[in-house]
């Protein structure tokens, strides 16, 4: 049995992150020195009260034992990009590697014991130690004990890699689905708003030519915008709030006698730069569920300010509540995700029940960014 | 003349249709809705010949406003929507009428040519009913006569409906409402999640049911939670109980 050679492969070997496994072969390597040292420190320190010692009988104990030790460790950390596929399986790890220890045990018993004699006998003494059974059992054993513990250290790194790896990975994933998401959200709720506008400049047109003209300018401006707009990620929130507005007005033109809209806009923040069509969703739902859904007037403030160094907007509707058991739509989510993404935990979208309405809070960091 | 309803949430929408629709020689607008449930209760107080319903509109939408009415209306309705793929493959399907915004003359002359045709034909409106049916949201909440208006009440709290000839007594906890409907209708557009036949003449809902005491011959008395027995007939008996789990 041997589970060191490569399983049949069928595709090609995933990247276990080469990058990570340099940085953490130089810690592993030197927590190994560190390890080396204080094991001579402490032998050359027991050693100095035997006064019949000589100085260099603890340094060649240790560094016998350290030379054939850090061979095998050397071997072991080569191949452990081949076990990286078990991380998920300790048991199965831990054993492809010790099935090979009674091999270590053998070489490393008869190549530090040669050693020990050898440079004993050069120095015309010789090197004393207990009847070979009991150095075999009490090597063997110490070896284990020491390889149990290397290993669990040389584990502990590589799943830590592993799940910093994984969780990159899942972090980039997420990006590109936010990015896929948000294009067919654009996709989603386009036709039917710009049918919807095509058919007020339609009967505008008949009774208020001035009307329907701005109107028809307004959703050029609007479409220009939103074409463009996938391109560059951030945007001066003046104009996202340029973007809002035009949609505003689409909508005021739909819903003339229904809707009332408010603006309170804090100057010193317009050049912040925000995501780009960030806020256009918080909007969209405002009309869809407080405009389109109510039949009495609805209030509308979409407010920008400057609050405890963090760039807070609001978008506010009256005329209607969110149901108790109300659940986040795409859009929100959609919105959510793409803060996450940008700023990680800095930012935050809050949807509640406020005033005899419902208030979208959004809350930006003003420092950079995080991506 | 052909009596026509007109409804839309958009008022330069709902303008341009009443004032093409008033153009038509043959044609007056006699009532318009800014809402589903204005426009039902148009439908319901005017019974015009034709109604143009917007599927967007708050409290109903045109497809929930059609769903609520008997298939043998004699009502012609013509759906407007501004994009909606899967009511208008649904529309292509039944050959309903409908028009896609923005529209022109000549499209609405169009529909107005097959309106007519279909007048002359005294054809129902029983496709407009079914296609409201199946792409309207379960129906969660019913459309009942209050007095002159119509009122919107909530499927859940109805317990149970009673069958009187082409009539139907919806019971609630509060009140009794009385629908120029079929049982059989009703069932059919409330859906079966939540009521169940107990009866030629009955039918209950599952949640209002208290307890049940049988009787001779494989009848029950079903005791609702209200305090009130209703007979469950043998005929009905299986369904229910596949029905409550056992």
């Amino acid at each position: 049995m041997n589970s060191l050679s490569p399983p049949p492969s069928t595709n090609a070997p995933p990247d276990y992150g080469a990058a990570f496994f340099r940085k953490s072969t130089a810690a592993f390597w030197a927590l190994w020195v560190v390890f080396w040292l204080l094991m001579m420190g402490v032998a050359i320190e027991d050693q100095l009260r035997s006064p019949l010692a000589q100085w260099w009988e603890p340094i060649l104990t240790e560094g016998s034992s350290a030379l054939i030790a850090t061979a095998w460790m050397w071997l072991a950390v080569r191949v452990r990009g081949r076990h990286a596929r078990y991380l998920d399986r300790p048991l199965r790890w831990f054993a492809s590697y010790l099935q090979w220890l009674p091999l270590v045990c053998v070489t490393w018993i008869v190549a530090v014991y040669a050693m020990r004699h050898g440079i004993y006998a050069a120095m015309g003494r010789s090197y004393e130690h207990s009847g070979w059974g009991f150095v075999i059992v009490y090597e063997s054993l110490k070896l284990t004990y020491n390889a149990g513990l290397w290993l669990g250290v040389l584990f502990a790194i590589d799943s830590y890699g592993q799940w910093q790896l994984q969780w990159r990975r899942l972090l980039q994933t997420q990006k590109a689905l936010a990015e896929a998401q948000l294009a067919r959200l654009q996709g989603q709720l386009r036709p039917h708003f710009l049918f919807n506008a095509l058919n007020t400049v339609s009967a505008l047109m008949h009774t208020d030519v001035a009307r329907a003209d701005r109107l028809i300018a307004a959703l050029g401006d609007l479409l220009r915008i939103s074409l463009r707009s996938n391109e560059h990620e951030m945007t001066p929130l003046a104009e996202e709030l340029r973007t809002l507005e035009l949609y505003a007005d689409i909508m005021h033109e739909r819903f003339r006698d229904r809707v009332t809209l408010d603006w309170r806009i804090d100057p010193a923040v317009l050049d912040t730069p925000i995501p780009a069509l960030l806020l256009q969703p918080l909007l969209e739902n405002v009309f869809k569920h407080g405009v389109e859904r109510a039949v009495t007037p609805v209030h509308i403030l979409v407010g920008a300010s400057c609050r405890n160094g963090a760039l807070e907007i609001v978008v506010r509707n009256t005329g209607s509540v969110l149901a108790p058991e109300h659940r986040d739509g795409v859009g929100f989510r959609n919105c959510r995700e793409r803060l996450g993404i940008i700023y990680g935990n800095a930012a935050s979208l809050l949807v509640r029940n406020e005033a005899g309405g419902v208030a979208a809070h959004v809350s930006l960091p003003l420092e950079e960014t995080v991506a | 003349m052909i009596r026509v309803v007109v409804a839309d949430d958009e008022t330069p929408a709902r303008e341009k249709l009443e004032r093409w629709v008033a153009e038509q020689p043959d044609m007056a607008v006699v009532g318009s809705a800014e809402d589903g449930l204005s426009a039902a209760q148009c439908i319901a107080r005017l019974r015009p010949d034709v109604a143009f319903l917007d599927v967007q509109m708050p409290t109903l939408s045109g497809l929930q406003v059609a769903a609520q009415l008997e298939p043998s209306s004699a009502l012609l309705i013509v759906f407007v929507t501004a994009f909606d793929e899967h009511a208008v493959n649904a529309f292509d399907l039944n050959a309903v009428d409908y028009l896609l915004k923005p529209y022109d003359r000549d499209r609405f002359a169009r529909t107005v040519q097959r309106v007519r045709e279909r007048l002359l034909a005294h054809e129902s409106g029983a496709a407009a009913v079914a296609i409201g049916r199946a792409q309207a949201p379960a129906c969660e909440r019913l459309l009942v006569p209050d007095g002159e208006r119509l009122q919107l009440i909530d499927a859940a709290a109805v317990e149970w409906l009673e069958a009187d000839d082409n009539y139907v007594h919806v019971h609630t906890a509060a009140r009794s409402y009385l629908l120029r409907r079929t049982l059989q209708d009703l069932l059919t557009q409330l859906g079966d999640q939540r009521f169940v036949r107990i009866h030629k003449s009955a039918a209950v809902n599952l949640a209002s049911i208290g307890s049940l005491t049988p009787l001779f011959k494989g009848d029950y008395e079903i005791h609702l939670r209200n305090g009130r027995v209703l007979r469950l007939s043998r005929r009905y008996r299986e369904a229910l109980f596949a029905r409550m789990g056992r």
